[in-house]
């Protein structure tokens, strides 16, 4: 008989770092109005995109066109990946931090939260979610963010659960299971917290689900409604879809990128993701609504009030999940919405009436737009073991990346990817968790490139490009500094003057970008914050970059003291 | 000499046989028993020599709180980190030592965990959790009984 020595209890694997265990109480007084005035706390960016209207824009000048050259590293963050997790090979560091009057937060890959010091980057807590090895990822293991407020941070996992964490400790005071796994459901937006709610919208497009966004009570998680973006039979804009057929059951329209929000018309703006399958459209007849979309959906009641989509019956893979830029012009009420398929599409955003559509892709062969709307397909898998190449490839003229907009220029600063792809119809049958595409698909990895484009936001003309070898994959930022901030895909950080493009300033950072800078203030200094960690949908959006450096670390810059 | 498929396979689920170390993911499958309350409880050790757990797969019935025995029946000291909701779990196992890991998962899926010392990752002291069942019906889609591969 052996006499075991005791090894006592498992204890929890942060007890062994540095992390001080607690951030200070600045979440408590979150909540919707605060959101409501982001732009009256500068210092702060307290939403996914710095306030409700999207356009990612801080008014924060002290980092300026005359003195950026003197940017340097205030601190980093390192996490870095250990043991064998999801997407072990395609995990990115998509996120946005969150600030709040000093403390950071920020969302990591498989399940990670922290909360830092947004001065010093000492890390306050951490929270760890278990993600399942084998769940079903399109896209690599990625989370784009968090919301903050009443005292809490809101994150959903890749296993499809949304979480209500103590913002002072990390801990979970409330988790629920929003999305089917075994059905090839994830979670990777970056919640909403509007009123209060928290908003989510669905990953898995490729897996042929139903996407659908959900509001839960942001106290005790209470499930508050569902919005689904393809319609069961009899349903509004079900006979967009075959009739006496399971295709609605599997059309996908996930809401996998964050929306916006205007109070005045108490409307989220929200984007969709592509028709399922992908490619194969004979097994969907018609424009399949609400998929490829901007919806406009009523806060409270989770309701359609109108939808605009910008591929119908997509056959190329062109989400229209990525921002929703809300502005103004004329005193109208505008939407601007830089799509996968290369063109821009400003709205009306009372009513989804098109003011206007204009090209921002370099290459478009795929089809056309006209200026009153209609789609004119040109190049589609059409015929079964049928190659056809064309441009943009499936990642889109612009992936989910956001662009930004200046009010001080006038001008939306967008990450253009220009890359081709080659496509062949492959039909097949659906069965869940397997990916339902419909088509063999090879992007080029050769004859690329990548631009920042200023689009004037009040003509949809180009104003000023810069161009990069390889294509642009990273949200920009505009600062009233007249600065322009942008990442590469192989790891230099760049300011580029917002009036002319000229690029003003770079930095190493040592892997490819694929998230969102953020800029903030804390005791009057003025830093910018860029994730860099290059993963993710690579092979799709750039796979000529597929062999690049990852990484995970958050770089703060700010101007020496 | 052409090793029979049969030996390759045997050399496979050893130290020092036909690999370096025994290949990860194989070896006994192992189950939770639920007790109760609806929590469960497992048992996982190593035996002596073979750097590996035992078993290499536990199964628990559902997701939920486990509370895992650690038994380590070796010469040398390993240690074990494991999955868990809020924060993973560390134990150290010294030489023929046992202790206790309670851990909560959602499932369904797999999970791994392993011992960070030197290359116990790289040998067999890379196990897997397994959690059966489905997400909560609330959870699901509207829409009928799909087909599954």
């Amino acid at each position: 008989m052996t006499d075991y020595v005791d090894a006592g209890t498992a204890i929890d694997l942060s007890g062994l770092t540095q992390i001080a265990g607690a951030a200070p109480p600045v979440a408590r007084t979150v909540n919707y109005e605060r959101i409501l005035r982001a732009r009256d706390e500068p210092h702060n960016w307290l939403t996914y995109y710095g306030a409700y209207d999207g356009q990612r824009y801080s008014q924060l000048d002290q980092i300026n066109t005359e003195n950026v050259r003197n940017l340097t590293p205030a601190w980093v963050f390192q996490f870095g990946s250990s043991g064998l997790h999801a997407g072990a090979s395609t995990y990115a560091f998509e996120t946005a931090p969150i600030v709040v009057d000093g403390t950071m937060f920020v969302t990591g890959w498989d399940g990670w939260v922290w909360a830092m010091n947004a001065a010093t980057g000492q890390l306050l807590w951490q929270y760890k979610h278990a993600i399942p090895f084998d769940t079903s990822l399109c896209c690599g293991n990625v989370n784009r963010g968090c919301a903050v407020g009443h005292g809490k941070v809101f994150v959903v996992t890749i296993n499809a659960h949304v979480l209500a964490l103590d913002a002072e400790t990390g801990r979970c005071v409330w988790d629920k299971t929003w999305g089917d796994v075994r059905a090839g459901e994830s979670g990777t937006v970056a919640p909403l917290l509007v009123k209060n709610m928290v908003i989510v919208g669905s990953s898995g497009g490729e897996f042929g689900n139903r996407g659908h966004l959900d509001a839960f009570n942001v106290e005790n998680g209470e499930h508050v409604w569902r919005c689904y973006m393809v319609p069961k039979p009899g349903e509004p804009e079900s006979d967009t879809w075959p009739a006496d057929s399971e295709a609605w059951t599997r059309g996908g329209g996930n809401c996998w990128v964050t929306g916006s929000f205007d109070p005045d018309t108490n409307l989220l703006y929200w984007g969709t993701g592509n028709p399922a399958p992908d490619f194969d459209g004979e097994v969907r007849e018609g424009d399949n609504r609400w998929t490829d979309s901007v919806v406009a959906v009523d806060a409270d009641t989770g309701r359609i009030r109108w939808g605009y989509q910008c591929t119908p019956h997509d056959l190329w893979d062109y989400d229209s999940t990525m921002e929703c830029i809300l502005f103004e012009q004329d005193g109208r009420k505008l939407l601007a919405h830089f799509d996968k398929n290369g063109y821009c599409f400003t709205l009306d955003r009372t009513n989804g009436a098109l003011v206007r559509v204009t090209p921002f892709g370099e290459r478009i062969t795929w089809g056309e737009i006209t200026p009153d709307g209609r789609t004119l397909p040109k190049i589609y898998p059409q015929n079964e073991g049928e190659n056809v190449h064309f441009w943009p490839g499936p990642a889109g003229a612009k992936e989910w990346t956001h662009a930004c907009y200046s009010p001080r220029t006038r001008m939306f600063y967008v990450p253009v990817q220009d890359v081709g792809s080659t496509v062949c119809r492959v039909r097949r049958q659906f069965k869940e968790s397997i990916p339902y595409w419909g088509a063999s698909v090879t992007v080029d990895s050769d004859d690329m490139n990548g631009f920042v484009k200023a689009i004037d936001g009040d003509t949809g003309e180009e104003r000023w490009r810069w161009h990069n070898e390889v294509p642009m994959c990273a949200s920009t930022l505009a600062t009233a500094g007249d600065l322009v901030f942008a990442g590469t895909p192989s790891g230099e950080f760049h300011a580029l003057d917002a009036r002319n493009g000229v690029d003003l300033w770079q930095f190493q950072t040592g892997s490819g970008h694929h998230g969102s800078p953020v800029s903030y203030s804390v005791d009057g200094r003025q830093y910018i914050a860029t994730p860099a960690g290059w993963g993710g949908w690579v092979e799709g959006f750039a796979p000529g970059m597929l062999g690049g450096p990852h990484g995970d670390a958050l770089f703060v810059f700010a101007l020496p003291e | 000499m052409t090793a029979s498929t049969e030996q390759v396979l045997a050399g496979l689920d050893k130290q020092n046989s036909a690999t370096l170390g025994k290949l990860i993911g194989r070896g006994n499958v192992g189950q939770a028993e639920e007790k109760a309350d609806g929590t469960m409880r497992g048992r996982i050790r190593i035996p002596e020599d073979e750097l590996a757990w035992d078993p290499a797969v536990l199964v628990l019935p559902h997701g939920g709180d486990v509370e895992i025995e650690l038994v380590n029946d070796d010469y040398n000291t390993h240690c074990a980190v494991l999955p868990s909701n809020g924060d993973s779990k560390f134990i150290w196992l010294p030489c023929l030592s046992k202790g206790t890991a309670t851990l909560n998962l959602d499932g369904p899926g797999y999970y791994w965990y392993g011992s960070p010392t030197g290359n116990d990752e790289g040998r067999g002291l890379t196990g897997v959790i397994v959690v059966l069942g489905d997400v909560p019906a609330e959870a699901r889609l509207d829409r009928p009984a799909q087909p599954r591969p």
